[in-house]
């Protein structure tokens, strides 16, 4: 009934913002009621347009452009003073700016051979612990970290063997820093591979196959104990991995969805609750999930080792915002349940969802 | 022969007849009963009861009581008069039977009225019944959308309050962090004064001052610093070798598509394996004469310096190997078009067509080509609509392609410049 349909949380459009170029990715600036634009204009330059949300519309603050289309951008390297933004180009360069004075980025390098298609950042925002380091993932089939004090080279090179033909990485995300020494990254693949690099002891930690490319990666929390991990992929499927608990041959126990018969673009979680997340869609919906633990996280196989146990995904609400997929999508970390979705319709959308208390 | 009732008993008044019919043992239904303006029946076969009525009456608003084995009639005269009998006297046969069928046509024409406005009255009734459906769901709507509004104002409002309280909270912070830095500097400024008291006085006297600098870069500066100190030193650089799973297409993976891409593989795979069966002639060739795909790249290279027949040669033998290979047919259909042997181009490029299913990514530009080539071929033939939809099957294919755009364009003039003159 329609009453209680009222009493789910509801994806609400607060502003619309139509924009004049090609909107790759969306970042609301921490600590601010402000969001970041990052695309490509039709001259084949790179936008950054940096809005105020200002009762009930988005007021332009800068813009800046740059010589090359931008791809992806993230703030999760930078100190909360200095709220630097890292971003990676359609040239394979990785550049960090300050914002207050974006003509020359304060650390730059051509890190990859063709396209960044996706980055992350960790142990900046005063959240975790350990150096502050970036992780790059390209077209040109490699994945690097990057710390900013150290420049040209990259801390660490996941790459092909040699003679290895290579894939597309499309999605990397940083996990498990719960303390200065341990870190993992998560790289997803166009033909399905999912890779788990342990940088403490710089090794291939686990890898799997789903059946289709994979677009985006994201544990439910990059500074804890690697507890979820959501990967999502073409075809409309996305699978939740439980990380508490690798088996020695069987890896991470894992429940899967499909959503819709198009791609699933983004996973982000909700920074106050990491059992609820948000998948965004190639027919422009969104769709807001909660994952149920089961009864026990572990059992034990007919061997006696530890193997984890999948728990349950249902579906809060869905909306559909545009008739264009919705490829980019961030909570704000600062008030609960306000996000920001760009969509290839070349609008930038800022959403409430309420009753998230009530979950 | 109907059984005639004859037995009645009636009375009147001014505006009314009062009849009464008995009819002892019969059923009396409503469906019996047949009046119109002059004309009463009652037909229960085989007994049946008729009244040619001295004056008309009102049919409508009479009314007719079925009690126990008596029909009670209650008729409303149509003139305020007293009749002098309750029926016509002195009728013939002729007219009474007319009478009948007038009084039959009547009810009949009643009754298509009636049912006329019974249909007007039921869609009236339907459309109010729409409407207020309609009303009530826009109510609901409303309702809803209200909801949503009153949301979107409390988190506009929230989120302003919020914006606010950030600000004022970085105010405070500043000026916090700006009273710690003049504290700082005023100590430093007082160690200072002191190591230049205690210097050797011809060492120059210029103070310097530490200015106070106004802003974030200032106090950020000191806490990085501290935070620096604390941070573990850059990862020493090391690379981790990577496998992919393995896959032969370079687009990326979809399961949908799986099922064709497994199909062409083995299809090519199947192609490889051919050998010709008829070896005897070949056994006086080089080594490398039996390999196709070394017989294949010769035919390029012959194609590129232009001697198209010797080319030709090559992909025959290369063929006699292996017909299988549909990229054999396709260049030596390039060489046909060139040696404007256009039958023979024709069908090589829909030999290699028929070779390039299922249709999949891998085989694009391959398939474009035959249809390019087949296309030029017929037109060539001046055979222009089977070249145009060659050359529109190209496009479906490659639409991004502006040369087989711009000539499938100067097809369809010629088409239409010689469909005029004939």
């Amino acid at each position: 009934s329609a009453a209680a349909g009222l009493e789910r949380p509801q994806l609400v459009t607060h502003v619309q913002q139509p924009l004049n170029y090609t909107l790759f990715d969306c970042k609301w600036v921490p600590r601010s009621a402000r969001l970041l634009c990052l695309g490509s204009a039709a001259r084949g330059t790179g936008v950054l347009q940096l809005y105020e949300l200002r009762a009930g519309r988005l007021a332009l603050l800068r813009e800046i452009e740059k010589p090359k289309p931008i791809k992806c951008g993230t703030f999760g390297a930078t100190s909360l003073q200095q709220r630097y933004l890292a971003t990676g180009d359609f040239g394979g360069n990785l550049n960090i700016w300050n914002l207050e004075a974006p003509e020359i980025p304060v650390y730059s390098v051509k890190g990859h051979k063709e396209i960044i298609n996706s980055i992350d950042g960790v142990g900046g925002l005063g959240i975790g612990e350990g150096a502050p380091e970036i992780v790059t993932g390209s077209r040109d089939g490699t994945v690097k970290v990057w710390d900013p004090r150290q420049k040209d080279t990259p801390v660490a090179n996941m790459e092909p063997v040699q003679g290895e033909s290579k894939r597309d990485c499309w999605a990397v995300a940083f996990g498990n820093a719960y303390n200065q020494e341990e870190r993992v990254v998560c790289a997803g693949y166009d033909n399905g591979d999912i890779k788990l690099f342990d940088l403490k002891t710089m090794s291939l930690r686990w890898e799997t196959s789903i059946k289709n490319g994979v677009c985006s990666v994201e544990f439910d929390r990059k500074d804890v104990n690697m507890n979820k991990l959501v990967a999502t992929s073409l075809e409309g499927k996305f699978h939740v991995f439980d990380m508490r608990t690798q088996h020695p041959t069987k890896g991470f126990a894992s429940v899967s969805e499909k959503v819709q018969k198009s791609t699933i673009w983004q996973v982000r979680h909700l920074p106050q609750n990491r059992d609820i997340f948000m998948t965004s869609g190639g027919a422009g919906s969104l769709h807001l999930w909660k994952y149920e633990y089961p009864a026990q996280r572990a059992k034990k196989d007919s061997e006696g080792a530890e193997m984890g146990v999948a728990g349950s995904v249902s579906l809060l609400q869905n909306v559909t915002l545009s008739t264009q997929p919705i490829s980019s999508l961030d909570w704000s970390p600062d008030k609960k349940g306000l996000c920001v979705c760009g969509a290839f319709d070349q609008t930038v959308r800022v959403l409430i969802v309420t009753k998230l208390n009530k979950v | 022969m109907p059984v005639w009732l004859r037995e009645h008993s009636w009375r009147q008044t001014g505006s009314a007849v009062y009849l009464s019919v008995p009819l002892r043992g019969v059923r009396v239904t409503p469906a019996n009963i047949f009046c119109t303006d002059q004309y009463l029946k009652v037909s229960i076969p085989p007994f049946l009861f008729e009244a040619f009525l001295y004056a008309p009456i009102d049919d409508t608003n009479s009314t007719a009581k079925i009690g126990n084995g008596i029909i009670f009639f209650t008729l409303y005269k149509k003139e305020v008069a007293m009749w002098d009998s309750l029926t016509l006297e002195n009728a013939n046969k002729e007219k009474l039977q007319y009478l009948r069928q007038n009084a039959v046509l009547k009810a009949h024409e009643k009754a298509k009225v009636e049912t006329e406005a019974k249909k007007v009255t039921k869609q009236e009734h339907r459309k109010y019944a729409l409407d207020a459906t309609m009303k009530l769901e826009e109510a609901e709507r409303k309702r809803i959308e209200d909801l949503k509004e009153k949301e979107r104002q409390k988190v506009t409002k929230e989120l302003e309050l919020w914006k606010k309280q950030q600000k004022d909270a970085e105010e405070q912070n500043r000026v916090q962090k700006e009273g710690e830095l003049c504290q700082e500097v005023e100590q430093l400024e007082k160690k200072k004064e002191k190591i230049i008291k205690t210097r050797i006085p011809n060492e120059g006297t210029s103070k310097t001052r530490l200015q106070p600098t106004k802003g974030h870069g200032s106090y950020s500066m000191f806490s990085e610093n501290l935070k620096e100190e604390q941070l573990p030193a850059p990862r020493s650089a090391a690379t981790i070798k990577i496998n992919f799973t393995p896959r032969v297409f370079p687009t990326p993976l979809r399961e949908s598509r799986v099922a064709e891409e497994q199909e062409w593989l083995c299809k090519q795979a199947e192609a490889r394996r051919t050998v010709s069966a008829d070896m005897s002639e070949l056994e006086d060739l080089k080594e490398e004469e039996k390999n196709p795909d070394w017989l294949k790249d010769k035919g390029n290279k012959m194609f590129a310096m232009g001697n198209y027949l010797a080319a030709v040669n090559a992909y025959n033998l290369a063929l006699r190997l292996n017909n299988k290979l549909p990229l054999l047919y396709l260049n030596r259909a390039a060489c046909h078009l060139k040696l404007r042997n256009f039958h023979k181009a024709i069908e090589d490029s829909s030999k290699a067509l028929e070779l390039l299913i299922p249709p999949v990514p891998d085989n694009e530009s391959a398939r474009v080509k035959a249809y390019v080539r087949r296309g030029t071929a017929f037109c060539q033939l001046e055979l222009y609509t089977e070249g145009v939809q060659d050359y529109e099957a190209a496009l479906r294919i490659d639409p991004k392609n502006k040369t087989i755009e711009k000539d499938a364009e100067k097809i369809r003039h010629l088409i239409q410049g010689t469909m005029q003159d004939s």
